[in-house]
């Protein structure tokens, strides 16, 4: 049994990088379904999903870090952030007030029982995932201070 | 057991080639995956008089490869505990074998699936199955599953199946039907939002006693309405389970004589708007400990399946604040869902009834307070309590016969309350900084009905980020606790130290200092006095993957996620983690 686990372990490895993300669909802050695939769809668009938690301090640091460029961002880029709230039932009623309360502009997503979060295999948020034209260009686990400066140079070198 | 893995794991060797094949064509189909690995080696520790495991080294890996052509999708998680699952998750994990496997078609309208699933209805009051690896839960469902979606604004959902434990499954038969509509889209309004959702959970399980004085299958329902005005909104939800027979706390078992119904109310309402949010949460729990198997079971024998979370039909998280300082995790609230009435030490409680508030503000840019860069603020308040009503021990004669009463918003004992504020500022454009103030009341007797104890803490957190260079930052953390019923004065440090997206190292402690040891505390064996609880680590991390390194001291306690808790051993040792997503 071992040596199946470690062979598999193997396939894992030879396996392909991720190529686009799961057709699945989960509820917005307003409680209505929004598909993955087909409402982050727009030709050459940068979707930016961001896993967070309002309980998870370095996400929240990310994500306010990255409100005050925000405007900034679009501007310069045809991009779009979508925090993905991975709250369960215990904090998931903070949501709204904390996005509102700290003035964020992002899409909401709520993923109350981590059916994204498992699709995609991530053990832990912050995690950030960057999406063109429905594939992915490249993700990123954990956030450091000031993380959100080289993200930007990132995603203005996407071609 | 042994067909149906060789089957997929034949699945999963064509599936792999077959994609690498298709690749070149940029076709349909794809394999993704992840891999966890937490591993620890426990090392003596003289001073606080700590010995080893008899097996040291241990470690819980996890992988999960899926292959998705089209419509289909067909995934296995393979799990090994080498040479043994990490001190106290359940020993039942104790091998390398398949834990999950599963198929599923989706289609616009259908998703069905069959083997291994996760499914939540609602807020989880009664049937939520996930995955938490930290706290060793995995309460998959195996079985069968089928979501019809005939449009936008309509759901159903229906399930069957049994709990994965261990490598198993339980004995108690699960069914679910859950349906969610969008009432404001099908009666076409827009100016706000409303929608509704009906659920039933059933659970079947063979009673041992000849005649049980109760149905054998449980029936709970639950109705939810969710109501959305411009920036107000409200939500309420009603759960009911029928009658059924009640754990004993003390002997584990469950009683002939001892049957009630529970029931689960939750209102939710607050208003928010750019820059400001209120919210407030009521709950109300009765008698709502559910599991697939009426009686837990015990796994050696001191601990019950219960203490290793396994076979929990539902989610019943404590509504508190999740405080991210590290000190106010060591008196940490769980919900009182279930029912205990011990005459020992004379604690009887049937549920708890509370809510919580948060406030939180921005103050915007130039303001008086905003300053240069804006100032927010949370508030957080929460207040759980018994329930109130009448309790017996004994009957006329002197014999345990526990019975209750309750009044619907009667309140009793005070279990735990929390107010928090937390102020966190933009200093310059390298320096942030936050600060806040906790205060908890822990009533640790009706809470763990382990000792006769009270405990008020005062907690004082301050953080701050220093930005220097182009990438690299220090962050420095500082923390008191006072908790003069108990252990006294609690003082943490950290400095974190992160060199560019990829590197970073941290330095924390911890430590315990001006009690008396002699007095009555919490608990006298948890941990030895007068020690620092150091840990040093680092982590590199690139892409989906991230491997960390510590070595220190683990405080014996609570390790809390969404509410749930898993008790984990004092220990110290050197752990390693890897994850990767492919």
């Amino acid at each position: 049994m071992r040596k199946i686990f470690y062979l598999l372990l193997l396939i894992g490895y030879a396996g392909i990088c991720q190529q686009s993300i799961p057709n699945l669909s989960i509820n917005n802050l307003e409680n209505k379904s929004i598909s993955l695939k087909s409402d982050f769809s727009e030709k050459d668009k940068i979707y930016v999903f961001s896993f967070w938690a309002t309980w998870c301090a370095p996400c929240v640091q990310e994500l306010d870090a990255i409100s005050e460029v925000y405007e900034d961002w679009k501007k310069e880029l045809n991009m779009e952030l979508i925090a993905v709230s991975t709250d369960d039932s215990r904090t998931q009623k903070r949501v709204k007030p904390l996005v509102n309360g700290k003035g964020w502009n992002y899409t909401i997503l709520l993923d109350i029982n981590q059916e994204f979060k498992r699709a995609m295999g991530i053990s832990n948020v912050p995690y950030l995932i960057v999406v063109k034209n429905g594939k992915i260009v490249f993700t990123e686990n954990g956030h450091t201070p000031g993380g959100e400066t080289e993200l930007f140079e990132k995603l203005k070198n996407i071609k | 057991m042994k067909k149906i893995f060789l089957a997929l794991l034949m699945f999963v060797f064509t599936a792999a080639l077959f994609a690498q094949e298709q690749k070149k064509d940029s076709v349909k189909g794809r394999v993704y995956g992840s891999f966890e690995s937490n591993s620890q080696w426990y090392l003596n520790d003289k001073k606080r008089d700590l010995k080893h495991d008899s097996i040291p080294l241990r470690s819980n890996n996890y992988l999960s490869v899926n292959y998705n052509y089209g419509k289909w999708t067909g995934g296995i998680q393979a799990e090994s505990y080498l040479q043994e699952a990490l001190l106290n998750y359940n020993p039942k994990y104790n091998e390398t074998n398949l834990g999950i496997y599963f198929l599923n078609y989706k289609s616009k309208k259908i998703d069905a699936t069959i083997g291994h699933f996760y499914e939540q209805f609602g807020s989880g009051l009664l049937l939520r199955s996930f995955e938490d690896r930290s706290l060793g839960i995995n309460n998959a469902i195996r079985g069968g599953k089928v979501n019809f979606k005939p449009n936008d604004n309509i759901s159903f959902t229906a399930l069957y199946g049994k709990h994965r434990t261990g490598f198993d499954v339980g004995k108690g038969h699960i069914f679910g039907f859950d349906s969610n509509f969008n009432l404001s889209l099908l009666l076409k309004k827009t100016d706000y939002e409303l929608t509704f959702g009906l659920s039933y959970v059933g659970r079947y399980e063979k009673s041992y006693f000849a005649t049980p004085n109760f149905s054998e299958l449980t029936n709970a329902y639950a109705g939810r309405l969710n109501f959305v005005k411009n920036n107000f909104y409200i939500s309420s939800e009603y759960n009911f389970k029928s009658k059924d027979a009640v754990i004993i706390a003390a002997t584990n078992k469950v009683s002939n004589d001892f049957i009630k119904p529970g029931s689960a109310v939750l209102v939710n309402f607050g208003y928010s708007k750019k820059g400001i949010g209120f919210d407030t949460t009521l709950r109300r729990l009765e008698n709502m400990t559910f599991l697939s198997e009426r009686e837990p079971q015990f796994v050696g024998t001191e601990r019950t399946s219960l203490f290793y979370n396994d076979r929990l039909m539902n989610f019943l998280p404590s509504l508190t604040k999740q405080n991210h300082s590290t000190l106010s995790n060591i008196y940490v609230y769980q919900a009182q869902g279930g029912v205990n009435i011990d005459p020992t030490n004379g604690i009887a409680k049937s549920g708890e009834i509370g809510g919580q508030v948060d406030f939180f503000y921005d103050f915007k840019k130039g303001s008086a307070f905003g300053g240069k860069y804006g100032t927010k603020i949370a508030v957080n308040f929460s207040n759980w309590y018994n329930l109130g009503g009448k309790y017996t021990f004994e009957d006329q004669y002197g014999n345990y016969a526990p019975n209750y009463s309750t009044d619907f918003f009667a309140t009793k004992e005070k279990y735990y309350s929390d107010y928090n504020v937390e102020i966190s500022k933009k200093l310059s454009s390298k320096v942030n900084g936050s600060i806040s103030y906790i205060n908890q009341y822990y009533n640790n007797r009706y809470i763990t009905g382990a000792a006769n104890l009270l405990v008020k803490t005062n907690i004082i957190a301050a953080e701050s980020t220093i930005k220097f260079a182009k990438t690299k930052s220090f962050t420095f953390g500082l923390e008191h606790m006072w908790a003069d019923t108990d252990r006294k004065n609690w003082m943490s440090t950290s400095i974190e130290y992160n060199h560019n997206a990829n590197w970073s190292m941290y330095l924390t402690d911890m430590y315990n200092y001006g009690y008396d040891a002699n007095e009555n505390l919490i608990s006298h064996d948890v941990d030895a006095f007068k020690i620092h609880f150091y840990n040093i680590g680092g982590s590199y991390k690139k892409g989906s993957s991230r491997i960390a390194l510590n070595y220190g001291r683990q405080r014996g306690g609570l390790v809390c996620a969404g509410g749930v808790c898993r008790f984990v051993p004092q220990s110290t040792g050197i752990s390693l983690s890897l994850s990767t997503a492919f």
